[in-house]
């Protein structure tokens, strides 16, 4: 089991107000699986997906990562996870502008301590995975969008994280470039890596072997990708 | 991750990051230039200062001791000095032969005016009445004819010994010995010509001319005050010298025992401590200026690295999620402030530098930067940077990775 997550809950005060961002949350995920995470907006999705990828702490329950105790780490050790175990995939790619798409994939090696030529190769590599070896010394604005969010996966998958989580990849793509990136994904899956997908899009979690639908901060579903997409229960509305 | 890779990715970051912003670099840069120039060029000036006072005193001769009713140094009321009782030549003669450490002594009145030859005048020169034994106290070079003697002084023969300057402008291009000159309007008879003798503090020391004592009283009257000059034979004696000195004097002028002396011994390292006041002062206000220059220059990087924070949300939200500490963060940022501030000290010292030698070439200052000032500019320079990125980039790091990686 790679992911464990029991009774995460997460509240912000936010003017003297509180707000149940989770109000308990748990589900397991196995290695290798491939699960989306769906909701409305306000249905606490992004705030699991902060939690699942250490950005944010829970403010009660445990979170299981990778056979640690990640609700419990202080800010450092919490880098670290996020280094090791985790692949970020952003809807906004979030790629650093200034960087050519080979530095940009090298970051996370940096901030793992690896030597310059490591770095350059394992980038390369990572690079050529997804099909941009001829690009990589453009800088992002050089770039089309479904090219930086490719960029943005090797950076991903450079570091070899136990886990990717994506966030709305296609959010911001037309649809035949995020169709792209689907089947990107689906190749990730098939070659063994675990993956959460955070989505608001029926149709994208219906791709997913798995899905979890979160509503007002509680799953209500959690099944198959298509049933729980498109599923009979009134939340269910895309 | 090692400290090693947080200070090379800082410092990669910090140098990219002063490249893509040429502009606003060099801009924050001139700040703290200013500053460290400001300081430099100060120092400098003070540097050069000292160097050339150490020289000055020097001609002084350290082992001299000058016996006078003025001090040199007035503190007090003038009117309690001029009141006291004048030397005589009485006291010179006490001192010689009661002295067991002076090797010369002689008397010495002063007074200003004029010298002339013919169409030819020089104003303001300094006339010293003294004896033979002023070459020695003096330490000076007499490169043309010969110094006073004995017999120009019992005989009050009206000759005089020309300093470097009364000599050249009197007599360009001509020999001066045995041409007569007028002082206050009476001829005297050129016997000999000294060697160039600098400056002394204000004191042009080549614009006097030595007549025998004796000649000086008789022409400038006896009421004059008098200072007797004593060299002594090793510096190291000088304390004892000077004690044997006031014991000599006090019983001379008939000093009661508990009665201050009414008299001063002179001596040069008094100037130099009157000095060493003076232009402590002028270090401090300096230093002040200087300092809050570096102070504005301080500011002016935490604004502009404030900026920079600003700017870069997303990217130290993009850097946190893919693994980076805080201290990862806090090292990039305060190595970009310190590069700035440490550029802006090269920049700066460069210009102090050329400042101070500026300053040296066309004025009589003579400016002189020791090594360790403009290391010491650079670091300091690049301290300013770090304890003003400090709070710029504490904020950097306490950014919440969450709402950076918002931050439109």
């Amino acid at each position: 089991m790679l992911i464990s997550v029991e009774d995460i809950t997460r509240t912000y005060v936010v003017g003297g107000e509180t707000v149940h961002a989770l109000r308990g949350v748990s589900f397991t995920l196995d290695k290798g699986q491939w699960v989306a995470i769906v909701g409305q907006s306000g249905s606490g999705k992004s705030t699991m997906m902060n939690v699942l990828g250490c950005l944010d702490t829970p403010s009660g329950g445990r979170y299981m990562l990778n056979g640690q105790d990640v609700s419990r780490m202080s800010d450092d050790q919490l880098a670290g996870v996020r280094n090791r175990e985790i692949g970020f995939i952003f809807q906004t790619f979030q790629l650093l502008p200034r960087e050519t798409a080979l530095a940009n994939v090298e970051l996370p090696l940096v901030y793992r301590g690896l030597r310059p030529k490591e770095r350059r190769e394992r980038a390369r590599a990572a690079l050529d995975k997804v099909g941009l070896t001829p690009r990589i010394h453009h800088r992002p604005n050089e770039l089309s969008g479904g090219q930086r969010q490719r960029v943005a996966i090797a950076r991903a998958l450079v570091a070899e994280p136990s886990l990717l989580l994506a966030d709305e990849p296609t959010g911001n793509l037309d649809s035949a470039t995020g169709e792209e990136i689907i089947r990107l994904f689906e190749q990730l899956h098939h070659a063994g890596h675990t993956i959460i997908l955070v989505t608001h899009e029926p149709k994208l979690a219906a791709r997913c072997p798995r899905a979890i639908r979160l509503s007002d901060g509680r799953i209500v579903d959690d099944g198959r990708g298509e049933a729980v997409a498109f599923g009979s229960r009134r939340e269910a509305v895309g | 991750m090692s400290a090693r890779v947080d200070l090379v990715e800082g410092g990669r970051i910090a140098l990219f990051s002063l490249r893509a912003n040429r502009l606003r670099t060099v801009l924050t840069t001139v700040g703290i230039g200013i500053g460290v120039a400001t300081l430099l060029a100060i120092v400098g000036i003070i540097q050069g200062l000292n160097t050339s006072f150490d020289a000055q005193l020097a001609n002084i001769g350290a082992n001299n001791l000058f016996v006078s009713k003025w001090p040199w140094v007035i503190k007090g009321d003038w009117w309690e000095f001029r009141n006291r009782k004048d030397f005589t030549l009485e006291d010179v003669e006490l001192v010689r032969a009661q002295s067991t450490y002076a090797t010369a002594v002689a008397p010495m009145s002063g007074r200003s005016s004029d010298v002339a030859h013919g169409p030819e005048q020089v104003s303001n020169v300094r006339i010293n009445g003294t004896t033979r034994e002023y070459l020695t106290i003096g330490g000076l070079d007499v490169v043309q004819g010969r110094f006073l003697t004995d017999a120009d002084n019992e005989t009050i023969a009206a000759v005089a010994v020309l300093g470097a300057d009364v000599a050249g402008s009197l007599f360009p291009g001509i020999d001066p010995l045995g041409r007569s000159v007028r002082i206050d309007g009476r001829p005297f008879r050129v016997v000999g010509v000294l060697g160039r003798e600098g400056k002394l503090l204000d004191n042009n020391l080549d614009l006097q001319v030595l007549v025998p004592f004796k000649t000086f009283r008789a022409l400038f009257g006896k009421g004059r005050s008098l200072t007797i000059a004593v060299s002594i034979t090793r510096l190291e004696d000088l304390a004892l010298a000077e004690d044997q000195l006031v014991g000599i004097l006090r019983r001379a002028r008939g000093t009661p025992p508990d009665a201050p002396e009414d008299f001063s011994i002179n001596k040069p390292d008094q100037l130099a401590s009157t000095y060493e006041q003076l232009t402590g002062a002028l270090y401090g206000v300096a230093t002040g200026i200087g300092l809050i220059t570096l102070l504005v220059g301080g500011i002016g990087i935490m604004n502009i690295m404030l900026v920079s924070v600003r700017e870069r949300t997303r990217e130290i939200g993009v850097r946190r999620a893919l693994g980076a500490r805080k201290r990862t963060i806090v090292l990039q940022f305060l190595m970009e402030a310190s590069a700035v501030s440490a550029f802006g000290g090269a920049l700066g010292t460069a210009v102090g530098l050329a400042g101070a030698k500026i300053v040296s070439e066309i004025s009589p200052l003579a400016a002189a930067v020791q090594p360790l000032t403009v290391a010491g500019g650079v670091g300091f320079a690049g301290m300013v940077g770090l304890l003003f990125g400090i709070w710029p980039a504490a904020r950097a790091a306490n950014l919440d990775p969450v709402e950076a990686l918002r931050y439109e």
